[in-house]
């Protein structure tokens, strides 16, 4: 009996792992594989190497808060499998209704619901988790805004990303020892940003295993008759590389492709804040969702931009009484720069305002999904548990 | 007689028989495509790379084009001509916002295709929401 209900844990585990895989590699390397910089085989490949890495050290905190810190008594197995059960559930409704919904969150909601239903929820643990997830994403805003306001048109104007035709090294073996050097058309800087946007890379898969390898894992440790956390993150670890491997072929077309969308330099501002908060919060053992981090730093870079200032120049040029902070503003002065109408001409026609794009009811949809994901899974998972105790 | 028509336009097919309608049923009317970019997605990817471009104005013009193109097509089969007008950010709040200065809008029933269909959801039926809170009459067109 008991080595069945392992079994249907493991699977659970896997298909649990399996689409994080695939949804956390698109992300992670969506942008660079847009790029051309690597092959969407090499992502897979680097992807469960650094997911396995964060898993394994930083993850561990997380674990610890998931299988003995939320609930004060010891997850039963079945408990455990219960969970993982609603953990799925909720990535089923992501992907039939394509909408982003934080696994790490769902995780969280449903172990609440687990000790909701049997008394032993432990208020303080949980009353912290959700303060860091009111907290994280106007972190992740407000860097956003600062460096789409201030920093990130300063970089842009002085770094180039850019992809050569042919390799971007080769031997030389000339020498009595082959030595690397570039390829055909490579340039220095090429093969520098190459390399940070790999790093980058690999530092996202880092907090994508940190944040999202417990989900998969902890409902399977610390019960009696559970896995040992080695092992829970090892399958864990599979289980996502599975997903990167095949599933993530389709979401880095979709998810991480909207995040190429955006230049690689932007996207690579995204990546480091948002896997730092990540990496930050899970060591001090916050499960966080690394895609509510991302998109709330994209939200905030846009947003940056589209209220950066007049610069000064452009303002003494223009002659502006009152500099409007709209995007469309600036286009408009630079545009009336071009073409010297006199001071007190009519504004053109049409302008279009960048803060158009960053209404603040665009944010409230995306809060309201957060409030509504893990929501639904303490509801469920509170029913689940209340109707049937003895799973319990 | 309505003779200010205004046709929110996008890539979709419906969008194209909401302009064949206009067209066909108000000969004598001034028709207006008005298309959206930089519409709100799961990860604001394309409101973002809009707003990274150094001139907004030419990069929303330039993603727009496509669906005007197309638009124009349809008018030169049936020797008419088109205005013009980008928006950015919401489709439903453009479409609302400029209503007012035409007699009628005319839109397709349905957006994007279901494999889109996490636009839609961010968005809301377009449609719907136009024909609720439009100051002026709408046709939605299927």
């Amino acid at each position: 009996m008991v080595e069945t209900v392992l079994l249907v844990g493991v699977v659970a585990s896997i298909f649990v792992g399996f689409n994080i895989g695939g949804s956390s590699t698109g992300i992670t390397w969506g942008p660079s594989v847009g790029a051309g910089i690597v092959t969407k085989t090499t992502a897979a490949a680097v992807m469960t190497f650094f997911v396995f890495f964060g898993g394994w050290t930083v993850g561990r905190n997380v674990m610890d808060t998931l299988s003995e810190g939320i609930v004060t008594m010891d997850l039963t197995l079945t408990a455990g499998v219960g969970v993982l059960f609603f953990i799925g559930l909720g990535m089923l409704v992501a992907n039939i209704f394509g909408v982003p919904v934080p696994t790490s969150m769902t995780t969280v909601g449903a172990i609440a619901g687990l000790g909701l239903a049997t008394g032993t929820l432990n208020y303080e643990t949980i009353a912290g988790i959700i303060t860091w997830w009111i907290v994280t994403p106007v972190i992740g805003l407000w860097i956003g805004v600062l460096i789409g306001r201030y920093i990130y048109s300063w970089v842009n104007r002085r770094v180039q990303i850019e992809k050569s035709e042919g390799q971007l090294l080769r031997l030389d073996r000339r020498g009595a020892v082959p030595t690397p050097t570039l390829g055909p058309n490579t340039t220095w800087q090429e093969l520098v940003t190459t390399v940070v946007v790999l790093i980058i890379g690999c530092y996202m898969a880092f907090s994508a295993g940190a944040s999202n390898v417990p989900n998969a894992a902890a409902p399977l440790v610390g019960t009696a008759s559970g896995l040992d956390a080695d092992t829970a993150i090892v399958v864990a670890t599979l289980a996502i590389g599975l997903g990167g491997f095949t599933i993530a072929r389709r979401t880095m077309d979709s998810v991480g492709g909207e995040l190429s969308d955006i230049p690689l330099l932007a996207a690579l501002f995204v990546m480091v804040t948002a896997s730092t908060i990540t990496t930050l919060l899970s060591w001090a053992g916050i499960p966080i969702s690394l895609v509510m981090a991302t998109v709330m730093t994209i939200v905030g870079i846009g947003w940056g931009r589209a209220t950066r200032p007049i610069t000064v120049r452009e303002a003494v040029a223009r002659d502006v009484e009152n500099p409007e902070i709209e995007l469309g503003a600036i286009v408009a002065e630079e545009k009336a720069g071009e073409t010297a109408p006199d001071i007190g001409e009519p504004e053109p026609e049409e302008v279009l305002h960048g803060g158009d794009l960053f209404n603040p009811r665009a944010i409230i949809k995306y809060v309201t999904m957060w409030i509504i994901g893990p929501s639904m899974s303490t509801i469920l998972a509170y029913a689940f548990f209340s109707i049937l105790p003895g799973v319990a | 007689m309505l003779s200010k028509i205004l046709v929110p336009m996008d890539d979709s097919e419906h969008a194209g028989h909401a302009l064949e309608y206009a067209l066909d049923n108000h000969p004598d009317a001034e028709v207006t495509v008005l298309h959206t970019v930089g519409v709100p997605s799961m990860m604001m990817g394309d409101a973002v790379s809009l707003t990274l471009e150094d001139d907004l104005d030419d990069a929303a013009a330039e993603r727009a084009e496509s669906v005007f193109e197309r638009a124009r097509e349809i008018a030169a089969e049936r020797d008419r001509e088109i205005e013009t007008i980008v928006g950015i950010g919401h489709p439903a709040r453009n479409i609302i916002d400029r209503a007012e200065e035409y007699d009628t809008v005319v839109v397709g029933s349905h957006g994007e295709d279901w494999s889109r269909a996490t636009r839609r959801f961010l968005v809301g039926n377009i449609a719907e929401t136009v024909s609720k809170r439009s100051p002026v009459p709408v046709t939605i067109v299927r």
